[in-house]
């Protein structure tokens, strides 16, 4: 398969976890982080992520490249790759896919051609206390032959869920826990070296 | 942009406060010279302060002050109840207020009346023509409601007038950024830059800019705008130091190692770098290591 035109997508509840309080963390930002994983037959696993940036310079090159360079390294001798991208938009009602996530996409799915990028869906963010669903609330992007970054309708057999069927509950209440509180992201790192982006304590 | 120490004295106020230790006023106070957007923690405390009737005496004159505090960020967490209640409050107490005018207008804005509040602000514009902070909520609205084209426009107009409005110049820079409009964006930075030479963000921004629009000549003064965010850092500013060894590399890359690059300065970023690592974040050190050989190797 040389394309993410029929992989299936799980991802594991701490990594999803971690993004989403990521981005409450940062409500007023968009904020974006970073997928890692594995494929396994037809389906990327992805078991970990990193939370990235949130301040306005998500579009820079110097502290992604740094980011990227550092995070590979890590993740490689634990035989995880980077995956996917996660992007959160600043405003609410934005449910498109800029041209800096499809760029940043795009990088990444030159070295993983079954990338995904994964946009948040603040509406589901919103309506999760009140509709019990167990589907992740992001939106599912993957690269198709047309080379550009497709949305991957959740119609039917949904191509990307949480490996364990009860994130969103777990998700929910860390959320009422203010948890998001303890998220550090790789801008805080570079602010603050003694911040740890790999989260070690979060979910202790 | 905030400084260490008042950054400090914020997060030992915010502390004090969230444990019930007193200090709301101080707080507030702080949040508001320091032009921090901290909504949840304001509306918490400052409702607090004003729902008491002897604390909210003591403030004496402050009270409005504080009302109009509370009023945004009530508007800015949607509890347009709170807000509306304050308002009607700062309505009664100075009639026919301009300033109050502009708060009604917000909470216009903030039930999504975009047409409303449009000509609300139109009309307050009309009686002051060069009211700053009305002319940035037309910019504020026009990002709200995804017309980022129309912001910019409204922006640079506003600077037009206001060119010293260094807020404004950023808030410009960041706005191209999301669009990955660089060298607009490093336009930006080049005015920051000329206007305030010794705030090393300024620096740091143009170089990070710079490297990411990418070309030669661009990576080499990308270098050098992080080595002086260094000089008035004091070596202490990471990015800088990381940015300094990315551009060696880059443009080692480009030049495929044949030009005369000076590789003294990144060697002492890449040293200062490991020592700051050891001492501060010792269990990241072979990590960092690993990145900077990679990148010597690019």
């Amino acid at each position: 398969m040389s394309n993410g035109g029929d992989c299936k997508y799980v991802i594991h509840q701490n990594a999803y976890i971690k993004l989403v309080l990521h981005a409450l963390n940062h409500k007023t930002s968009a904020v974006n982080g970073v997928l890692l994983g594995r494929l396994s037959g037809e389906v990327v696993e992805i078991t970990e992520s990193v939370p990235l940036f949130h301040t306005s310079q998500i579009g820079l090159l110097p502290p992604l490249e740094i980011a990227l360079i550092t995070i590979e390294e890590y993740y490689s001798s634990q035989g995880l790759s980077i995956v996917g991208y996660f992007h959160a938009n600043e405003r609410f009602d934005d449910l498109e896919l800029g041209s800096v996530a499809r760029n940043i996409g795009d990088h990444i799915h030159r070295y993983f051609p079954q990338s995904a990028v994964l946009l948040l869906d603040n509406r589901k963010l919103g309506a999760l206390r009140n509709k019990k669903d167990a589907a992740p609330i992001m939106q599912l992007y993957t690269r198709d032959s047309s080379k550009s970054w497709k949305q991957v309708e959740s119609t039917g057999t949904s191509r990307l869920t949480t490996k364990e069927p009860s994130a969103n509950i777990v998700l929910l209440d860390f959320i009422s826990s203010n948890k998001w509180n303890e998220i550090v992201d790789f801008d805080d790192h570079l602010d603050d070296i003694s911040k740890d982006w790999l989260n070690s304590g979060l979910f202790k | 942009m905030v400084s260490k120490t008042e950054e400090s004295q914020l997060r030992q106020l915010e502390n004090q406060v969230e444990n019930g230790g007193g200090g709301a006023w101080e707080y507030l106070s702080l949040v508001r010279k320091l032009k921090l957007r901290r909504s949840d923690k304001v509306l918490n405390h400052g409702l607090t302060l004003l729902n008491d009737p002897k604390k909210r005496s003591a403030l004496g004159p402050d009270e409005w002050t504080l009302y109009e505090q509370v009023a945004i960020a009530a508007l800015d967490c949607q509890c347009l109840d709170v807000a509306k209640d304050c308002i009607k409050v700062l309505q009664k107490k100075f009639p026919d207020s301009k300033r109050v005018g502009r708060l009604e207008a917000m909470l216009l804005e903030a039930k999504g009346s975009w047409a409303e509040a449009e000509k609300a602000y139109t009309s307050l514009l009309e009686d002051n023509a060069l009211d700053q902070v009305i002319s940035m909520r037309k910019v504020a609205m026009a990002k709200a409601r995804g017309d980022i084209l129309g912001a910019i426009d409204s922006l640079n107009k506003y600077l037009e007038i206001f060119m010293a409005d260094h807020d404004a110049w950023r808030e410009l820079a960041e706005i191209y950024l999301s669009l990955q409009m660089y060298k607009q964006a490093a336009f930006c930075y080049e005015e920051l830059i000329l206007a305030q030479p010794t705030i090393p963000l300024h620096h740091l921004a143009y170089a990070e800019v710079l490297y990411t629009i990418g070309g030669l000549e661009n990576l080499q003064t990308a270098k050098k705008y992080y080595a002086s965010t260094i000089e008035l850092t004091g070596g202490k500013n990471t990015r800088a130091l990381y940015g300094i060894c990315l551009c060696t590399s880059a443009i080692a890359q480009l030049t495929k190692g044949k030009n005369n690059e000076d590789k003294e300065i990144s060697r002492l970023a890449a040293a200062s770098l490991e020592k700051d690592y050891k001492q501060i974040s010792p269990d990241k050190v072979s990590l960092l290591g690993s990145a900077l050989k990679i990148m010597k190797l690019q």
